[in-house]
Order: C-alpha cells, then structure tokens, then sequence
C-alpha cells in the first residue's frame, strides 16, 4: 500500500473530502464548485455554495483550425444535488 | 431387397483443444500491478490524465495523485489528488516500466 495516503478504495477519497470544498468536472463542459455535503455509490452528490462554470466554445465560421472563441458563464446555487452519472472529475482542490 | 448397410459416416475432424487458460497477464493482474506506478488514463473523451494510479475499483472509478489533465496534448489543469468515474474511463495506459 501506498504509505502516503490511507486509501484503499476510490471512494476514500470522496469521503476524506466531506464538508471540504471541492471541484467537481461534469459532462457538457460545466465545472462546479462546492462545500461537499453527501454523496452515495452512483457519485450523485450534495454540493452548496455552488458556482458552475459553463464553457460554450463557438467555432468561428470560416476562421483557421483551432480559432475558436470560448465564452465563459458562470452562477452561482445555494444547494445543489448533482447525479452521478454526469460526474466525470472530483477533485479536492486545496492541495493541487 | 439388398441388406444395404449404409455407408460408415466420414471420420469426425478433431479440433486441437484450444490452450487453456492462463492467468498470468489478465487484465486484472495487469491494473494489480501498475497501481502506485505513473499512468495515462484516456476518457472516451479524448481527455488524458496522467499521474500516480493509488487505486481503482470494480468500476473502474479510479484515484490518481500529482495529476495532470491533457487536452490536446497541453496541460489544462493539474489536480492533487482526483477521482475519476469509471464510465468515462477508454483505456489506462503504464507511464513506467512495471
């Protein structure tokens, strides 16, 4: 076992991120932020004081390969449920 | 009225047994042994992390540590420690030499 951390399952980790502030990657290029809360095996989770990020990448017509401008939205929710399967990422974003 | 025995049926072609099977090198003795060794996990995304593989379940949610997210080949984001769920996971790859 790895002597660093006292993790033994992927979902150690989650459970040493209870009542921490975590960033969570979703599918459709959203990313959130939040207190965790709860969370059970399908990784559906309970997140407040929330602020999504929604990247929309809009490909500039008739501009080169790889020119696109994203445009960045972002709001903020007091208390969120989030299902699991739109997880892709949870990280606990205090010791990157 | 001939007592015409029919005739003997052709001799039945015998496959060889296929080999039979091994454990060494099955996929699971694969993912026993890269954990702790430096990993590229691919989404069905075309994402990439890479970083140090801690574990992994039946699901194949994954934790890695010291990871770095790869989008198009550049470094994105890098995360202390992430969790990864394991439907979007295409394939993890050794870093390292095991």
């Amino acid at each position: 076992m790895d002597p660093s951390s006292g993790i033994q399952e992927p979902f150690d980790l989650i459970r040493l991120s209870l009542s921490e502030r975590v960033f969570v990657k979703l599918r459709g290029d959203r990313e959130l932020t939040g207190i965790l809360h709860a969370y059970d095996g399908h990784m559906n989770l309970i997140l407040s004081d929330v602020e999504e990020t929604i990247m929309i990448v809009e490909q500039v017509e008739g501009a080169p390969e790889g020119q696109s401008t994203v445009n960045i939205a972002k709001r903020k929710m007091n208390m969120l449920f989030v299902r699991g399967d739109g997880v892709i990422l949870v990280s606990p974003p205090s010791r990157t | 009225m001939a007592d015409a025995t029919p005739p003997p049926p052709p001799p039945v072609e015998v496959s060889p047994p296929p080999p039979p099977p091994t454990n060494a090198g099955s996929p699971t003795d694969f993912l026993k042994g890269v954990v702790g060794k430096r990993v590229v996990v691919r989404l069905t995304s075309g994402v990439d992390y890479r970083g140090v593989l801690s574990c992994l379940d039946g699901y194949m949610n994954i934790a890695l540590e010291q990871t770095e997210e790869y989008v198009n080949g550049t470094v994105t984001n890098r995360y202390g420690d992430a969790f990864i769920r394991g439907n979007n996971v295409l394939y993890i790859s050794a870093a390292e030499p095991l």
